[in-house]
Formats: C-alpha cells, structure tokens, sequence
C-alpha cells in the first residue's frame, strides 16, 4: 500500500517536473523573443510574407473552384445530321434525343437557318444564294444534363454516334483540354513557388535559430558538463522556433485576411459584371489556423534540426 | 571509487594520456597535478565521458564506463559536481538560478529546489548573495558560486579543474578548505590544480602526470 503510493507520488511528480521544466523553457524563451521586439518582429514578417504567399494562392483557388464547373465542360453538343435527311426526319431525332436522361435540351438548326446565319457572319450572303442547293445539313444543338463530367459527355457522344441519321458530333474538345492544361500549369506554377516561398522560410529560420542557439554556447556547454540531457538542452531552442513560427503564422493569416478585405470590393463587382452570384471567400478561420499550425511545425521541426546539427558539431570539436 | 586501468588517449600522432592506471578510493581527497599539457585536463574529460579513451578503461564503482551508452551519459554525469577554473556562470540569471540548475535538470520540486539552494549557498557563505547577478561578484565569490552550483545535487563526485587559477593564495586556501569539508562529509574529491604550494601544505595524496604517463604519487 505505501509503496505503491510511494510509486504513484514519485511518477506524479516525474510528470510534474517534465511540465515545470517545459514552463520555465518556454517562458524563458519568450522573454528573450520580447527582449528584441524589432529583431523578432522581422523573423515573423519573413515567416508571414513566406506564408503568406502560397496562402494566397490557395485562397484564389479555392475562389476559382465554385467558378469552373460552369467553365469547365461545353454547355453543348453539335451534331450534324446526314445531308440526305429531311426535315421531318430530323425533327424526329430532336423528339427522340429529347427524352433521354442524359440530355437536357435539343435545338433544332435548320438547314435554311444555318445557311442564312453563315452568310451573315461570314459577309457571303451574295454568294450563298447563287448556288442551286444548300450544302449545309440540319443540325441538332444538345443540352447534355449536369453534372457533365468527360466519362458522362463521351458517352452522350457515343450514343448520339450511333443513332441513323447521324453524320458527326462535334464536341469542342481541344478547348477543353487548353482550359485543363492551363489550370494544371497554374496549380504547379503555384506549388513550385509554394515550396519554394516556404523553403526560403525554413531556411530564414534555420538561419536565424543557430544564431540564437550560439548565442547560448556557454550555457550549453555548461548545461552539457553538469548532466544536462539532450532534451532538456534543446528545450528552449523548440520553444523559440515554435514561436517564430506560429507567430509568422499569425502575421501570415492577418495579412490573407487583410488582402480578401481590400480586393474583395472590385472582385465582387466583378463577379457581378459576369452576372454571377459569386461572392469573394474569406480566409475564414480555416486559413489563418492552417497557417499557425504550419508555421509552428515548421518552427519546431526546424529548430529541432538546427539544434540537433548544432549538438553533434559542438561533440565534434 | 575511481579506476583508470592502462588508459591512453590519442589525437592525431600525440598522446595526451599514455597507458595510465590510477585508483581514486571512495571518500577520497586526491590532487592531480602536472605541467600545462601533461594531461590533467585529458584525464577529466574522460571521467566525465566528454571524451572516450582511445583504450583501457575507467570504471566508476566498480562499473565500466565503456559500456554506458550515450543516452544514459547525462544521468552519468549528474553523480559528479563539477568546478570549473573560468567558474563558468550564466550571466543572463540570478546566483539563486545558477546555483539551482542541477536541480532543475533532475526536475526537483521548486520547495524543495530552493531548499536546496539555499543550503548550498549557506555553505559557501554567499546566501546573502542569493537574487544578486554574479556577474557583481568578486572572483572568489564568483568560484564559490560555482562550487554550490557543484555540490547542490549532493554529487558522489566532486571534481574541480584548477578552480584557484584566477586567485590570490588567501582565496585559493578559503576554496581548498571548502574543499575539504565536502570531503569531511563523505564526498570523493578529486582536484586538478597546478598550485603546488598550497596542495604541499594540505595533507592529501598528490598524483602527478607528466606527458601523459603516471610521474609519481605523494601518500597523503
């Protein structure tokens, strides 16, 4: 009985002791950030514009987003029918293409309407009536339903292919690749600069965490003699990168939300303009906490392996 | 107890310790002397696994430290208070927080930590110093800092590298008898000090090291 208070007592006070020895590293830490208000002003600055960047880049994605799928398929599907095929005959199509599920709405383009509306926009209508018959056939415009995906398009496609009557459909496709290729170089281009505004913060702190470790060579190599074990040394040096980190992350998340506020005005009336009902998206709290929480990680794992590179040089001379 | 058994230590082609057996017995005083370079220094850090011999040895009651493995190091070093010549204080915190760094690395409750501290300064006469910056303090006293520093955790060991160098004779004797009082009470001291008028008026064993190599032992 009395042991095993003894136990319970001695592994409290293990716990106890880890929790003080972790308060007083990060309090010590802290005072020695506030101590040099303009110096660690600037490490967060530089952690805030390396976050702050990319951040704003996903935001801007993620405000595209609810934009494409409008943008991102054709609203039609051309199809021309044989030249042969009367009218009768193609009215019948647009009958029968107009019950499928997958289709959402028909229109019939006679071949009189076309020739009209070619010799309008082409200025050949002098020279379209000198011939004996019209060359255009009918066509039929489809409407396919959302969502329309490229599996559910292609085999609207398929199927209208092979109906009689059917001469081709045309579906422009090599603009919906341009759009897909352009929006797949615009998220690389946005991660590679990513990466790279985030590497430079990593190695703005690195940079700036073995100045402040060598700062406290005596102490460590005093700390080291007495029995100081890894983890107690490197403590305080966890702490400080934790706080130029997250602290860079707070910054970071300001400035996305003070950047939404000032250009949400003329996007907004631009969304307007386009006659959508799309409003700018705000950072929320979403952004501003991932931006803590990557710049406190980046922090303390950068810390981490600064100190650690800093210890085993120290144990090589 | 302290045994170093045929210990040699080697940088590049130079030997700072040569084949050195050497017994320290427990509750021991022993002063460890020589010229500059003659391997004192060598000697320290290898008994406190700073630095590993190039062969042979060193046991520390009865336990061979080839064999501790460098996550146990720290709880190793912790049974030894350790002097330093420069006293090595931190500047940036009290004499109180200097002193009571040990405790705090082996995660002693803060009664019990300033208990501790204040015990330890009592005894080097400083207690009145406690919340002073050392940095105020004369050598002396900043020396006798660094030995409640040493003493605070109540080391088995206590081992001093040349802790009179920076002081007059007057001083140097106040930091042997220190000394000497821990000793009284059952810690195994073991000094290294070049002064060898003081050490020759004390009544303790005198091993002397010259290139490396074991020169002579004066009996206590």
């Amino acid at each position: 009985m009395s042991s095993s208070s003894r136990q319970t007592r001695e592994g409290w006070s293990r716990i106890a002791a880890w929790r003080s020895q972790h308060r007083s590293a990060a309090t010590s830490s802290w005072q020695k950030l506030i101590a040099r208000p303009v110096a660690t002003g600037m490490v967060w600055l530089v952690v805030a514009i390396s976050l702050a960047l990319p951040g704003a880049m996903l935001l801007t994605l993620d405000n595209l987003r609810p934009l494409i799928p409008d943008l991102e398929r054709p609203a039609q599907v051309s199809v021309m029918l044989d030249g042969e095929l009367d009218l009768e005959q193609a009215e019948a199509l647009q009958r029968e293409l107009g019950t499928w599920d997958t289709v959402e709405d028909v229109t019939l383009v006679r071949r009189d309407e076309a020739l009209v509306v070619f010799g309008e926009q082409t200025g050949l209508s002098g020279l379209l009536t000198s011939l004996d018959h019209n060359p255009l056939p009918h066509a039929l415009l489809v409407s396919p339903t959302a969502p329309r995906t490229n599996t559910a398009l292609s085999q609207l496609v398929k199927a209208i292919d092979g109906l009689s009557g059917v001469d081709r459909v045309i579906v422009d496709s090599q603009w919906m690749s341009r759009l897909d290729q352009a929006l797949l170089a615009t998220e690389r281009w946005g991660l590679a600069l990513g990466a790279a505004m985030v590497l430079g913060a990593i190695l703005a702190l690195a940079n700036t965490l073995h100045f402040a470790i060598d700062a406290r060579r005596e102490e460590i190599l005093v700390v080291r003699v007495i029995g100081g074990s890894p983890g107690f040394i490197r403590r305080p040096f966890l702490y400080t990168g934790l706080y130029f980190g997250a602290g860079g992350g707070v910054l970071a998340g300001l400035m996305l939300w003070v950047l939404s506020l000032w250009i949400a005005g003329p996007v907004n009336a631009l969304f307007a303009l386009y006659g959508s009902p799309g409003q700018i998206q705000s950072p929320g709290v979403g952004y501003p906490s991932a931006l803590i929480a990557l710049g406190a990680g980046l922090g303390w794992l950068t810390s981490w392996t600064a100190s650690a590179r800093y210890f085993s040089r120290l144990d090589a001379s | 107890m302290i045994e170093f058994e045929r210990v040699s230590r080697r940088f590049g082609d130079q030997d700072a310790l040569r084949n050195l057996s050497l017994t320290i017995e427990q509750g021991e005083m022993a002063f460890l002397t020589g010229h500059s370079g003659a391997g004192k220094s060598t000697l320290l850090r290898l008994l406190l696994l700073l630095d590993r011999p190039s062969s042979g040895d060193i046991r520390v009651n009865g336990e061979p430290t080839s064999k501790i493995r460098s996550r146990m190091v720290p709880r190793y070093r912790r049974r030894f208070g350790v002097v330093f010549q420069d006293h090595r204080l931190l500047f940036d915190r009290s004499v109180h927080d200097n002193v009571a760094l040990p405790l705090v690395m082996a995660g002693f409750s803060p009664t019990d930590t300033a208990r501790r501290v204040r015990a330890a300064l009592d005894k080097v006469g400083l207690l009145y110093h406690e919340q002073a910056n050392p940095a105020v303090l004369s050598g002396g006293e900043q020396q006798r800092v660094g030995i409640a520093r040493a003493v605070v955790a109540r080391p088995e060991f206590l081992i001093a590298d040349e802790p009179t160098g920076n002081l007059d004779p007057q001083l140097s004797s106040e930091i042997m008898s220190l000394f000497e009082a821990f000793n009284q009470v059952g810690v195994t001291v073991l000094v290294a000090t070049h002064d060898l008028p003081l050490i020759s008026r004390l009544r303790h064993r005198i091993i002397t090291l010259h290139e490396g190599r074991l020169a002579g032992v004066r009996a206590q």
